[in-house]
Parts: C-alpha cells; sequence; structure tokens
C-alpha cells in the first residue's frame, strides 16, 4: 500500500474513532458530564460584542446545544477555530475586528506586467490600498520557462502576462523602494520550474540592500509546486527526479535558514483551472502535499520544522463543492499529516490561500465577472482562507489594468470591511447540516480518488502513468461540453445574452522598445561578468553533479549569472523534461 | 490518380506557442478533431516558432492551428507566418484562438500579417470543425517547386493517398549522406516505450554524427470510427526537434498490418533521397502478430535490421513463446529497467532469445532517464549493425550528383 492508502485508512479510522466517542457520549455518563463540563468553559472564555445596528453577538459561534453527543461531533469531528482537525478555521479568530487588530488583512494581489520598473510602479500604486505590505508577483513566460529575454523566439514574450526578470539587478528594480524586511511585508512569487534561482536572486538583491543579516526576517511565499506542473501546468524544465531534488535542496536550506520564508505554495488553481472538478483539485493538491512531505522526511528531514513550512493554494469557482472545499482540506490535512507522518499540531495546519477562478471569467459581457468574482469571494472566506486573491473583471483579455484591479480589491474590502458577515463573529456558518452533508460527500469522494491512485502505486506512479493529466483532461472537455449544451449556463454567453459586442478596452501590453530594452540590460549584465560567469557556473555544475545543495551555490551563481546560463547549466547535468501529452 | 480514392483525411498541425502551457483547450480541440476524421499531428506546448515550421513542412499538413493564452501573439503567429513562406511552406495557412487574450483589433493586425483566421473565445466547437474541414480540405498534389524536405513531404502525402507508386515523384537530396541509409523497423508492445527509446537514439546519432541526417517514421493507429487519429509522438521526442531529423507521423487509415499502407514507399522515398545515415521506422503497438517489417511477402524486407522493444509487464514465459519477433529480431531492448520486475524479466527474455541460438543479447534500458547507459549500450550495438551492414563499401543506391 502506498502511503496514500495509509492516509485514506487513517481518515477512515478518525471517522470511526469520533462515530464511537458520539456513541460513548450518549451512553457513558462519567464521559458525558466531562463533555459537558468542557463545553461549559468553552462557552465562559466566548466574549461578546455588539453589531453597529445593536445586536449582541458571541464572537465565536458555537452549536447552541448541551447534548454531549452533539458536543462530541462538533468538537472532534470539526474542531474549534484553531484546533484539530482544524475544519472550522487554521486559527481562533481570523477575520474579526478587533479593536487593536494584530492580524493583517487577508488580501493579497497579484501582480506583473512588462519590465521590473512597471511592475515596481503596479505595486507602489496597490500599496495604497493595502494596510500591511503584500507584493505578489506574476512572471512573463520566458522567465517561467528559465529562459533569458533574448533566448531565440522569445521577444514577443517578454514581459506579457507578468515580469520580465533576467538577473539580479531584475530583482533589485522589481522590489526598490520596498523594506521587505518590514514585520508586515510579504512576498509571494508565482515561479515554479525556475524557483530556486528566483528566489536565490530575491535572496542576493535582499543581501545587496540591508545587508546579509536580513535573510532570516525574509518573509513571503515561493510557489515552486513542480507536481502540479507536470500534472495541470506544463511549466516544466528539468527530468522530474531533477525538478524535485532542486525543489527538496531549496526547501531544505530555507527552512533552518528563512524562518518566516514558505518555500513551497502545493496548488490545486492551475490543476482546477486546466480543468479538474472541485473534488480532483483538493484530491491532487493534498495528495501532491503529502508526497512532499514523504519526500523530505526520506531526505531526513523532521515534520515538525518542515511541516508548518508547507503552504496550501487552491482556485475558488462556482461549483456547490467550493462551500466547503477548504474546510475539507484542512481536515484531511491535519488527520494524515498527524496519523500518518507524526505531525505536532503546528505541522497539522494546512494554511490556505485562495484564487478567486480565472476560467470562470469569461469575455463575453464581461462585467458580469465583477458579480462572480465577489461570489467566489464570499465562498473563499466562508472556507476562512488566510488569503486571498481576486481577479479582475478584464482578465480574460488583459494582465489587469489599473480600473479593474482596483475594483477587484474594493470587492474584499467591501466583504470584508463594509459587510458585518465575517467581523463580529467566528464561525456564523460552520455545522449547518447542508455543509456538513456536503463535508461528507466531498470528503468521501476525495478518499475515492485517493484510493484510486493508491492502487496504480502511489502519486508518483499515477503520474507516470498520467492518471491525473487524463482526468483533468476528461473533466475540461466534460466542462466545455456543458457550455456548449447548454447544462451549464453561462450567463452572457450561453444564456441571457445581450448581443453586447466584444468590448473595447485598454490593454496592458509591452512595447517592443521595452522588450529591446529588457534584452539590453541582460546582454550588458552578461558583458559586465563574462570573465567570472564560466568559473561560477563551473562551480555549480559540479555541486550539481557531486549531489550537493544546489539551492546555496545559486545565491552566489546569481550574482555573475543570468537566469538562462543557469538553466542550461544545469540542463546540461541532468537532461531535459519530457513531456506528456 | 488521387481523384479515383476516397478523399484522404485532412492532416492538421497543433501547437501551442513558446514559453507557454495552455493545453487545456488544444486538447480538447484535438480529440474533437480526430472525432471528425481529421489526423491531428500534435506538437504541444512552448513549442517555438521553428519548431512548429519544421513540423508543418515535414508533416506536409493541410494547416497549423495554433493556442495562445499568455500573450505575444502579434509577434509570435507573424514568426510562423513568415517562417514557413522563407521555408518553403507559405501555402500553409495559420489559424488560432485565445480565448479573450486574442482581440478583434489584434485580429486585424494578425490577418494582415499572413494569418488566415482567428477564432474568438465562445466559438462553439462544432463553428470551429465545420470551418476547418470546409476551409483547409485541399487534396495534395505534385508541386515541382517544392524542395528539400517539403518534397519528400509531399511524396508521402501523395503515397499516402493512394497516388500509384509508379508516379510518385522520387526527390534527391543535393546534400548526400554518402552511403545508403540503414533502415532498422522499431517494434514492440503498446507502452513499452519504443517513442522515447527512439528518441534517445537520435540524440546519441545527433551527438555522434555532427553531420548526419536521421528520418523516423512514426506509425500511429487511425481511430476504427471516424478514421481521424492523434499523432501525438511528437510531444515527447524532445530529441527530435532537430533540422537535421526527418519526422514524418503516419496514421494507419485502416491497415491491420502494424504500418500505414504508404510505409513501404514512405521508406523507399527517405531512402532513395539520399539525405539521411539512418532511418527508423516506428510500427504501432504490436507484439505476437508477425512482424511487421517483413509481411509484404516478396521481396526484401522492407528494413534492414529490426529492434523489439518490450517492457517488464508482457505477462509471463509463456507469452513470451507466442512473440514472432522476438525469434527474428536483430536487437532486443528490454526497456523500462527501473521497473521492479525488471530483474525476472531480463532472466527470462535471455532465456527464451538463447532458444533461437542466434547469439541474441538482451539490451536493457532505462529511456525515461537521462543519459542511460543501457540505452548507450544499445546505440552502440545498433551503430555496429550499421556499419558492419554497409561494409564493405557499398556503391550509392541509383543517385547520382552530390559531393
Amino acid at each position: 500500500m502506498s502511503q496514500l492508502g495509509k492516509i485514506a485508512d487513517a481518515v477512515d479510522a478518525y471517522n470511526a474513532h469520533v462515530a464511537t466517542e458520539v456513541a460513548r457520549a450518549r451512553t457513558d455518563a462519567a464521559f458525558a458530564a466531562g463533555l459537558r463540563a468542557r463545553w461549559a468553559r468553552i462557552r465562559e472564555t466566548v466574549d461578546w460584542t455588539v453589531s453597529p445596528t445593536g445586536t449582541p453577538l458571541p464572537r465565536l459561534a458555537l452549536p447552541q446545544t448541551d447534548d454531549p453527543a452533539v458536543i462530541a461531533e462538533f468538537l472532534l469531528g470539526q474542531g474549534l477555530p484553531g484546533e484539530f482537525p482544524y475544519a472550522t478555521a487554521a486559527y481562533r479568530e481570523m477575520y474579526l475586528d478587533r479593536e487593536v487588530n494584530t492580524g493583517e488583512e487577508p488580501m493579497r494581489l497579484f501582480a506583473g506586467l512588462g519590465l521590473a520598473e512597471d511592475t515596481n510602479a503596479r505595486f507602489h500604486y496597490l500599496g495604497t490600498h493595502q494596510k500591511s505590505l503584500r507584493l505578489s508577483t506574476a512572471f512573463d513566460g520566458p522567465t517561467l520557462y528559465g529562459l533569458d529575454s533574448d533566448h531565440e523566439g522569445v521577444l514577443g514574450k517578454v514581459g506579457e502576462g507578468g515580469v520580465a526578470i533576467d538577473t539580479v539587478e531584475d530583482m533589485t528594480r522589481l522590489f526598490a523602494g520596498f523594506d521587505l524586511t518590514r514585520k508586515d511585508a510579504s512576498v509571494s512569487m508565482t515561479m515554479n520550474a525556475p524557483a530556486p534561482m528566483i528566489l536565490a536572486m530575491f535572496i542576493a538583491a535582499a543581501q545587496r540592500r540591508f545587508g546579509p543579516g536580513c535573510v532570516a526576517k525574509l518573509r513571503g511565499t515561493i510557489q515552486a509546486d513542480m507536481l502540479k506542473e507536470v500534472q495541470a501546468q506544463n511549466e516544466v524544465i528539468f527530468p522530474i527526479d531533477a525538478s524535485l531534488r532542486f525543489l527538496g535542496d531549496m526547501i531544505e536550506w530555507c527552512v533552518p535558514n528563512m524562518p518566516k520564508w514558505y518555500p513551497v505554495s502545493i496548488s490545486g488553481y492551475h490543476i482546477a483551472e486546466a480543468g479538474a472538478t472541485p473534488v480532483q483539485q483538493a484530491a491532487f493538491t493534498l495528495s501532491n502535499g503529502f508526497t512532499y512531505a514523504g519526500l523530505l522526511q526520506a531526505r531526513g528531514a523532521d515534520v515538525n520544522e518542515f511541516g508548518p513550512r508547507l503552504s496550501f493554494f487552491l482556485d475558488c469557482g462556482l461549483d456547490v463543492e467550493y462551500l466547503v472545499l477548504g474546510r475539507v482540506c484542512r481536515r484531511l490535512w491535519a488527520i494524515g499529516m498527524r496519523d500518518v507522518f507524526g505531525a505536532g499540531p503546528k505541522a497539522q495546519i494546512l494554511k490556505l490561500h485562495t484564487q478567486t477562478s480565472g476560467r470562470s471569467l469569461i469575455a463575453a459581457e464581461f462585467q458580469n465577472n465583477l458579480t462572480r468574482t465577489a461570489v467566489e469571494l464570499m465562498l473563499a472566506y466562508l472556507n476562512y482562507t488566510n488569503s486571498c486573491h481576486s481577479n479582475s473583471a478584464d482578465e480574460p483579455f488583459t494582465t489587469p489594468t489599473e480600473k479593474y484591479a482596483t475594483l477587484a480589491s474594493h470587492a474584499q474590502s467591501i466583504i470584508m470591511e463594509e459587510s458585518g458577515v465575517f467581523k463580529h463573529t467566528m464561525n456564523l456558518f460552520g455545522g449547518a447540516p447542508g455543509l456538513l452533508l456536503l463535508e461528507k460527500q466531498v470528503e468521501k469522494a476525495i478518499l475515492e480518488v485517493f484510493r484510486e491512485m493508491d492502487t496504480l502505486g502511489g502519486v508518483l506512479a499515477a503520474q507516470e502513468q498520467r492518471y491525473q493529466r487524463s482526468k483533468i483532461q476528461e473533466a475540461g472537455h466534460a466542462y466545455e461540453k456543458q457550455i456548449y449544451a447548454g447544462a451549464r449556463p453561462i450567463i452572457g454567453l450561453n444564456k441571457y445574452r445581450s448581443g453586447e459586442p466584444m468590448p473595447s478596452v485598454p490593454l496592458a501590453r509591452t512595447s517592443p522598445k521595452k522588450q529591446r530594452l529588457q534584452v539590453a540590460r541582460l546582454r550588458a549584465f552578461r558583458q559586465k561578468h563574462a570573465k567570472q560567469s564560466p568559473a561560477a557556473l563551473q562551480r555549480l555544475e559540479n555541486v550539481a553533479r557531486a549531489g550537493g545543495n544546489v539551492f546555496a551555490e545559486l545565491i552566489d551563481t546569481v550574482e555573475v549569472c543570468s537566469l538562462g546560463q543557469i538553466t542550461a547549466c544545469l540542463t546540461d547535468v541532468v537532461g531535459k523534461f519530457r513531456p506528456m501529452v | 490518380m488521387a481523384a479515383a480514392h476516397p478523399r484522404p483525411p485532412l492532416r492538421i498541425l497543433t501547437a501551442v506557442p513558446l514559453c507557454d502551457g495552455h493545453d487545456s483547450a488544444v486538447t480538447t480541440i484535438n480529440i474533437e478533431l480526430a472525432r471528425h476524421g481529421l489526423e491531428v499531428i500534435y506538437l504541444g506546448y512552448h513549442q517555438s516558432a521553428a519548431a512548429i515550421v519544421r513540423a508543418a513542412i515535414q508533416e506536409d499538413v493541410n494547416v497549423v492551428g495554433l493556442s495562445s493564452y499568455n500573450g505575444g501573439h502579434l509577434v509570435f503567429f507573424k514568426a510562423v507566418v513568415d517562417q514557413l513562406k522563407m521555408r518553403g511552406g507559405g501555402d500553409i495557412p495559420v489559424f488560432g484562438g485565445g480565448g479573450g487574450t486574442i482581440t478583434p483589433a489584434d485580429e486585424r493586425v494578425m490577418r494582415r500579417q499572413g494569418t488566415d483566421r482567428i477564432f474568438f473565445a465562445g466559438t462553439p466547437l462544432d463553428d470551429i470543425m465545420a470551418v476547418i474541414q470546409r476551409d483547409y480540405a485541399r487534396v495534395a498534389k505534385p508541386d515541382r517547386k517544392f524542395k528539400g524536405d517539403r518534397a519528400l513531404a509531399r511524396a508521402i502525402t501523395l503515397a499516402e493517398s493512394g497516388y500509384p507508386r509508379s508516379k510518385l515523384p522520387a526527390p534527391r537530396s543535393t546534400k548526400v549522406a554518402g552511403h545508403p541509409a540503414f533502415v532498422v523497423g522499431v517494434a514492440g508492445p503498446g507502452g513499452a516505450g519504443k517513442s522515447t527509446l527512439i528518441d534517445e537514439l537520435t540524440s546519441r546519432f545527433l551527438r555522434k554524427n555532427p553531420a548526419g541526417r536521421i528520418a523516423l517514421l512514426a506509425n500511429d493507429p487511425s481511430h476504427p470510427g471516424s478514421g481521424g487519429a492523434i499523432l501525438g509522438d511528437r510531444v515527447s521526442a524532445i530529441y527530435s526537434q532537430d533540422d537535421r531529423v526527418f519526422f514524418r507521423s503516419l496514421a494507419t487509415r485502416g491497415s491491420l498490418t502494424g504500418l500505414s499502407a504508404a510505409a513501404p514507399a514512405a521508406i523507399k522515398i527517405l531512402k532513395n533521397s539520399g539525405a539521411f545515415d539512418l532511418i527508423l521506422v516506428e510500427s504501432v503497438g504490436v507484439g505476437q502478430e508477425s512482424d511487421p517489417f517483413r509481411i509484404y511477402g516478396k521481396g526484401p524486407p522492407l528494413v534492414d535490421a529490426t529492434l523489439f522493444v518490450l517492457a517488464p509487464h508482457y505477462g509471463g514465459r509463456i507469452q513470451l513463446q507466442k512473440i514472432a519477433l522476438l525469434t527474428g529480431a536483430d536487437l532486443v531492448a528490454l526497456n523500462k529497467c527501473d521497473h521492479p520486475m525488471a530483474h525476472t524479466a531480463r532472466a527470462e527474455i535471455q532465456a527464451r532469445l538463447d532458444q533461437n541460438g542466434r547469439g541474441q543479447q538482451l539490451h536493457p534500458t532505462t529511456a525515461a532517464q537521462h543519459f542511460d547507459p543501457g540505452v548507450d549500450a544499445l546505440y552502440a550495438a545498433l551503430a555496429s549493425l550499421s556499419s558492419s551492414h554497409l561494409r564493405p563499401p557499398a556503391s550509392r543506391p541509383g543517385s547520382g550528383g552530390a559531393a
């Protein structure tokens, strides 16, 4: 049996345990009395507030019951916020508006366009809408594939859909003017195959500005999820083994040296965008997470050290399963980590970033996208996501323009600040009969996928047999068919069409002049370091061939080598990824 | 003449541009195209304009369809159209789609620059299919203007559409290899990793023969119902994306022999062109039937040597007895040797080969592993077969002219 089979069994065993305890609460008087006493203490500690219209409300909504069976069901089956199995929430208070608010707003907006200075300007613009400093970076195609901006045939892609980063100097420009060592600063980077190179550039750039002592203060996330790349997003450079090894090197380096950094964000977003159903998204993402945990353990890492540094990223669309997807994922992760990996509490918590669904947005009558995103945001927050990105309505045709990026960010503020749904009371919805039913059904379906992959030999074996890819493609194909057949209504596309012509909105595109400027900068960098770069690449190659930690070496390599030079060097050592259909 | 035969399937090349991994739309479209009876040569995502143009020419397709989702389409489509013209494929139209990322204003620019058509977001799949079948179904005819790979590719297309063999063009390369091509048939059950192994052998050929050229003929089954096919071997052939590789996909179009009925003619065209040192012909997944490279009866076999590839899950010793090709193959490779069953498999297959009394040695390989020494050894064995085949130095077959 693969690890995944053991995890599915552990969940079944935990559910059986909950059922036993609930039955015991009904029959064992002493146990029932203990539960009631604990319940009374919990209720006493909940403080109260008053809504702006005068209604007194507790800060935490609990089942209104004294029935020990119901109490046991809630405490063990769902858990108090911040307690095992974390279905309710990862932490105790989440979005509550306290007089002294120590938390940060969950809003995190993704930006990346043109050259480093253009994205930097967008960061400064978006920053005016945020209390804390949260910079989330999108990279252009060449950067995502580890290519330099002057690689043959990529010029038109430079700065399109994200920022072009070739060198440590670009990285310095990208974050100019921001104090990255601030306590409330946090940087996230949507970067996968070349994540080790890009994070090394980030560290090197930060050291140039803030000195060598700054590294431990850097806070943020890099995506670096190579399994989902192989399964769905297709940005893979090196063979799978080598990709996982480089990732392992990076995580191993980050755990002791960057205590505030999340070196991997295990992502279902791209799996869902490529076509997966919500259940498939959750099943593949969780199983990928467990695979990383297994690989790190096999390298000798301690689950309680690396566990808290794994983070998750899910898509939130409009399908009904999204009402509970985050809750179910937290619960399954906690049980698997505790009961199969032996993780302590901090390593059991699934920390979740959510993004509203890009696939659900369409070009036709695109202003409807504002509503779609608002509904998805609501679903994401109902799942107590730890952070959230809302898509801009103009995304079907362009990198978000300022107008729609602002509207997207305001949508979050309207839900979280204007509306009273989340700020007065935790857990207003958890435990509703419909949600419980949905959670049970979704959990069951996820476990079925786990067991199917288990029979194929686990996640990596299933991946080699292209199980995840074919499931995702099948689901994507079915989704398109549903749209064309009208079984899946899309307003303005296959239902209630107004016949409005395609909108003409200003597009954020990178001019050829800027693209040429990027190439000129890159060439100047390579020229400047032409003497040192061969030796630096040779050192990197030696470390890679000897099986040493490539990441530690990369922090030096990026000082004198461009992204493309490094990619070419490592490709010589480990070979190229062979794509699957 | 061609008109006497049923209209051959429309051949289309689909791909996603460089630095773009969005393949969800294109895979849906590929399935629909094949369902509508088209032969789809899918090149994959993250493909350069040069690779797309090379494939379009070698595959001699009716049309190229590109699915672009992360920008840069104005530059990219123009590069494809321009390079097609430059390399003798200017008659091959290019269409594209990109959801909402390609705007009507972009489309006007792209059409001016030579892109034939853009399908906008929301175009029903059925409409896309109808337009493609209506506008791109040209029947291939001989064209004297075609040179180099395009001339070879067109000759193969004509052979595929049932052109009489005596009337097939016989293009000759201006740059001749200097000796006849060595032709190797590669067969084995589906899933044994033939395509990957061929690509790894190709990478070794390219490294060891800095001026050499290699041709690959990949036979894949047509769908028995629709007559369409998804010919996806190019996707994972990462080392075969090189101008020194001529790669052609052949759909079987109802042939039950493991090869397209046009394969013998295609082999002859490639061989007689004088352009290649080595030709590898991959059959569809076969095992027990017979030798796909010998069934054409009378004359000499189609190939100079055969390579049989199998993986450890062949189902036991009794099954091995039934595999005719294990008796006749010049080279036998057990691929996927990282599989736990490989140890037993090696012993069983070697015992089976020993029965033949021909001194056949099993080559254990793990083609999925880059730089696998087993593949190195297999390549060395193939190269030595090739050079003993060429000894004593043979005069060039029928060709004159070249240096």
